[in-house]
Order: structure tokens, then sequence, then C-alpha cells
């Protein structure tokens, strides 16, 4: 038997007593965990979406930076236009290789009864846009023709070759998207020109995108472009990735203020526990230290003992989060007003590790002053009760 | 083996000063057993204390194997308690969450030494615990206890051992096994002193030390 055997035999004799201390620990590292990896998702998933649109920024009518970067990764209808002199204006730029507007639209579907969320983009500039989807069938070349994402075609079990009508005007599905994992795979693809008539906003869009030839001039050009149109805002890409960066640091200020209070009470808990048991044995440590143990034994066993309860604690913690990652992330999307598409908490095991780590030194701190109590312990006066 | 010489123990109880213990002075020789007797409060259990290292005197020298203790440090008493001396108390002290074995070896584990199974085989089985292994000690009789004890105290082989009211709790029969155990060791070369109310066992030792109000009397 060693000491660490030695110390788990002491923390089974009050079970209940240290599986809710381990409850405690298990509870902030779970948060711990959580909160990280969320934002390390987070992140790297929205630069993923980021380079999926093979724009360098977004021409919008002035307004919310979040409502654009919505637009831009998701597609979201605002109620606000860009005329189209704009485009006119900003097409003489040589510097820019595309100029595309981009028109948002929720519209009736009148075969399904529903309403579809629906892009109108120039259908000449798809490749450039979106040059990673890949498409089961073609490019629409008539205005008359749509493409269909994928979970829009699987939902409805569309077909290409397939007719839709929105308000009442027919089109043919002349391509399915394949999955592409991210918010493309929910919408309906519409030349602009279609769109544009069908909710009646001929000449408008809901933005621009733009692509210019050379990306080391983008902050000259969008210098120039703030100065000589007006009633427009620009929005690069890097600033879309820092907007939502910082909401989701914010976000993260906001969970870890809440671990820090979850583990400086999980760390009063190991301490209230081990203290207790300190006491309740203090005969027992005379007696120890009687027959032989110094105080560094002594010190090592309780030592042990809180060890063994936080790293207990921290890979209970880890396991919860593992399990609950599904539910954690479903109640982070419903309350974040962006987040990225695809799965964000990951398990990272070189971060799990971190956090056993942060966990063992929470127990070791909160270990410290019932450790010391132990060394205070003298044997005759314990022995004599 | 342990010599003390106007050894006088002094503890502070509030304002008041306690004497445990006045002026002893006392030869132990190797192999002698010797039984302390004397009312609760004489000093029995204090002068037990400093006879086991655990204690220093407050004035006066007390010599283990002739090297003056009340100089040593504490490191050096904790040598001299693992490998020296083993304790046996009335209350057995044993830890309840181990079991048989775990609690005889438990000062194998201060001491860091190593020892082989079949000795601690043979140890368990002088005692009479062979059966009982690796049963809890908290399922034991109050006798079976008490050896589990003596086990733990002889485990380092050592060449003092002291028993606070070693059959204090004890019935009759329980009492007679106990201290037939410690004659056994003494005949083995081992020097025994047990603290006793017990005067069936006082009238057999070697040699029985009356204290009263912290003195020796003849």
């Amino acid at each position: 038997m060693g000491f660490i055997i030695l110390a788990l035999k002491n923390l089974l004799r009050h079970k209940i007593r240290n599986f809710l201390t381990i409850l405690g620990i298990s509870a902030s590292i779970a948060t711990l965990f959580s909160i990280i990896s969320f934002n390390k998702g987070f992140e790297a998933n929205l630069q993923k979406e980021i380079n999926r649109t093979g724009l360098h920024f977004m021409i919008v009518p002035s307004g919310c930076p979040h409502e654009v970067a919505s637009l831009v990764l998701h597609g979201t209808v605002i109620p606000k236009f860009l005329n189209l002199d704009v485009l006119q204006k900003i097409s003489q730029y040589e510097e820019f290789e595309i100029t595309t507007p981009i028109l948002v639209a929720q519209i009736f579907n009148s075969e399904k009864g529903k309403l579809d969320l629906v892009y109108g983009l120039e259908m000449d500039h798809l490749d450039k846009i979106k040059p990673h989807w890949k498409i089961d069938g073609e490019i629409p070349k008539s205005d008359a023709s749509i493409l269909v994402g994928y979970e829009v075609a699987k939902h409805y079990s569309i077909k290409k070759g397939d007719v839709l009508s929105y308000e009442n005007v027919k089109f043919k599905v002349s391509g399915i998207i394949q999955k592409t994992s991210s918010q493309d795979d929910a919408f309906v693809y519409m030349p602009i020109k279609s769109l544009q008539r069908i909710i009646n906003k001929p000449d408008s869009a809901t933005g621009i995108g733009v692509r210019v030839k050379r990306v080391d001039k983008i902050n000259s050009i969008i210098e120039e472009l703030r100065q000589k149109v007006p009633g427009i805002q620009i929005v690069t890409m890097n600033e879309i990735v820092n907007s939502l960066s910082n909401l989701a640091a914010s976000a993260k200020i906001l969970g870890l203020s809440i671990v820090v209070v979850a583990i400086t009470i999980s760390a009063l808990g190991i301490m209230n526990t081990v203290l207790m048991s300190i006491f309740e044995r203090t005969e027992e440590i005379g007696v120890m230290r009687a027959i032989g143990a110094s105080k560094v034994d002594i010190f090592q066993i309780v030592f042990f003992e809180t060890v063994l309860l936080s790293l207990l604690g921290g890979i209970k913690g880890l396991l919860i989060s593992l399990v609950f990652s599904n539910i954690i992330e479903g109640f982070l999307r419903s309350y974040m007003p962006y987040i990225p598409y695809g799965k964000i908490i990951q398990f990272d095991l070189f971060l799990a590790l971190k956090c056993l780590i942060f966990s063992v030194f929470i127990g070791i701190i909160a270990g410290f002053l019932p450790a010391l109590r132990a060394l205070k312990i003298n044997p005759i006066e314990a022995i004599r009760g | 083996m342990i010599e003390l010489k106007d050894v006088v123990k002094v503890y502070q109880r509030g304002a008041e000063k306690v004497y445990a213990l006045k002026n002893i002075n006392l030869r132990i020789e190797r192999g002698e057993f010797i039984a302390i007797v004397g009312p609760s409060g004489s000093g029995k259990t204090t002068l037990l204390h400093i006879l086991g290292c655990l204690d220093k005197p407050t004035s006066g020298t007390v010599k283990f194997n002739g090297i003056e203790i009340n100089r040593m440090s504490e490191a050096d008493l904790l040598k001299i308690r693992r490998n020296k001396i083993g304790f046996v108390f009335q209350h057995f002290y044993l830890i309840p969450n181990l079991n048989v074995w775990e609690n005889v070896t438990l000062p194998l584990l201060f001491s860091r030494k190593k020892t082989e199974r079949e000795k601690i085989y043979s140890l368990l089985e002088s005692v009479g615990l062979k059966e009982k292994i690796y049963h809890p000690v908290n399922k034991l009789s109050g006798g079976e206890m008490q050896r589990v004890a003596i086990a733990r105290a002889l485990i380092n082989e050592p060449e003092l051992v002291l028993a606070d009211e070693p059959t204090g709790n004890l019935d009759t029969e329980n009492s007679e096994r106990i201290f037939e155990l410690f004659k056994l060791l003494n005949v083995k070369g081992i020097t025994i002193v047990i603290v006793t109310h017990n005067n069936d066992i006082a009238r057999r030792v070697d040699r029985v030390i009356t204290l009263r109000d912290g003195k020796i009397v003849e």
C-alpha cells in the first residue's frame, strides 16, 4: 500500500460527501471546458465560413454590422435596399475583379405552401462568389431557372428538372447544390433580375459583394469608396470576423466570470471537505505520527486526497461536457445572434489536459490550508483525546 | 537501555501549571518486563510518552541507548520511534477503513521499508490473526483489534514495546491472551513497558513502578 492508495481509501470512507464535492468541481470544469472549446470552435468555424465566400468586402446600406455579418454568412432579410446606381458608380473602378449585387428575400413557395429564403445573384458570377460549390446539374442560364440548396432539396424532395412556383412565376430547377455543410444548404438561388421582379424592387440589392484584383490595395480602395459614395457601409470580411469574434469574446468573458465564481465555490467545497475529514481524523493522524509518520508523510496523505478529489472532479467534468456538448451548444445557439455552421464544441485533448491540470492546481491550492492544519496535530494531545 | 535523571514534566493548563512528573529517576534495562501502575492522573501516560520519544521532559535528561534524547531534533526522535519503539494503545487506534494487513503494514509505509510477505504472514500468525488477514478491522472483536495493534507495533522489529493500558478495554480472557503475547515477546528479548490498572498483570511482571502525583513511590 502506498500513499495514493491510502488517500483513496480515506476518500472512500465518506462516499456521499466526497461525491458531492467532486460534483461541484466537475460542474465548474465542465463549464470551463465548454466555454473555451466553444470559443475556439467558434473562431475556427467562422474563419472557415469566411474563406468559403469568394468576396473581399460587402457594400450595404448603413446599419448594424451584425446584420451585415448575418447577411454575408447566412442570408438575412434586411428591409433596406441599395439602389443599383451605387453598383453603376462602383463598377467603374478598375481595381475590382467582380462587383456583384446580392438580393435576399423571403418569398412564397406556392407548391409547398411555405416561405422560402431566396438569394438573388448574378449567375454569371457564381463560380467566383461560391468557388467551392459543386452542382448536380447546371448554373441557371435563363431567368426562369433556379438552383436549390442541398437541405432544401432534401426537405421538399426536389429533383433536378422539377418546377417550383414563386408568386405565380414558374421556375425550373436547373441544378441542386451538393452538400456544403454550411448555411448555403438552406437557400434557393435565383437570378437576381427574377427576384427583383417578384418582390417588385427593380434595380435594387441588399448588398454588393466585391472582389478586388489586388488584395493589398483593399484598404485604400475602401477609403476612397467611403468618401465618394454616400449612404453606404463597407464591411470587409476581416471586419466581419472581428465583429463576430468580439461578440464571441464578450460571451466568453461573461462565461468565464461565471466559471471563476463556480471554481471559487468548488475550491471552498474541497477545503471544507478535507478540513472536516482532518478534524474527524485528529486521533488517527496523531497515532500515525506516533507510529512513525513524519509531518511530510501526513502532508502527503492530505495532499493526495485533495489531488484525487480535484482530479476525479476534473475527469468527471470533462465527461459531462462531452456527453452534454450537443445540449450546451444548442443552448448557446438559441441565445447568440450569430453562430457559425457546423459542430462548434469539439473535444480537444490538449485543452482537456489543460483543464485537468487546472483542476488539480485548484485542488492543491484548496488543500494547502487543511494540509497545514493536519501538520499542526500534536500526537500526544491527539492520543489523549 | 533507557535512563531518566531528574525528569520533570510541566503542563500549562490555562493559568495553572500542572506538574505531571516530578523528579523521576529511572533505569530500564534491555529485556525487562515492566508495569507502570498508579491512580488516574498520576503521570503514567506522560512517563510512557517520554519513554517512547513522543514527548520531551521540561527538565532533566532522558537517555535512549546512551544518547540523550532531550537534545535530539524532531526528525531524530521520529527515527527512533520508527525503528526502535512499538506503541500499543488502550483504544487500539486502528485505521477503520483499512484491513488487518494494511493496518499492520502501515508503519512500513512511513519508514519506507520493504518486508517480505512471509515475515508479515508469520507475524500475523504469531498474534493469531492468520485467518483474518484481509478482514476489515472494524469487523473484528476487541481482542482481535488489540492483536492487530500489537502486530502493527512489532512490524518494524522494535527493541522496546510501550503499551498504554492494552487490556483496559478487554474482558478477562482476552486480557490474558494479550498478556501472554507480551510475555512471549519479552522472552524473545523485546523490552516491554505496560501502563496498567490490572493488578493481575502487574503481579506477574519483572518490575512494577508505582506512580503517585508524578512521583515514583517505592
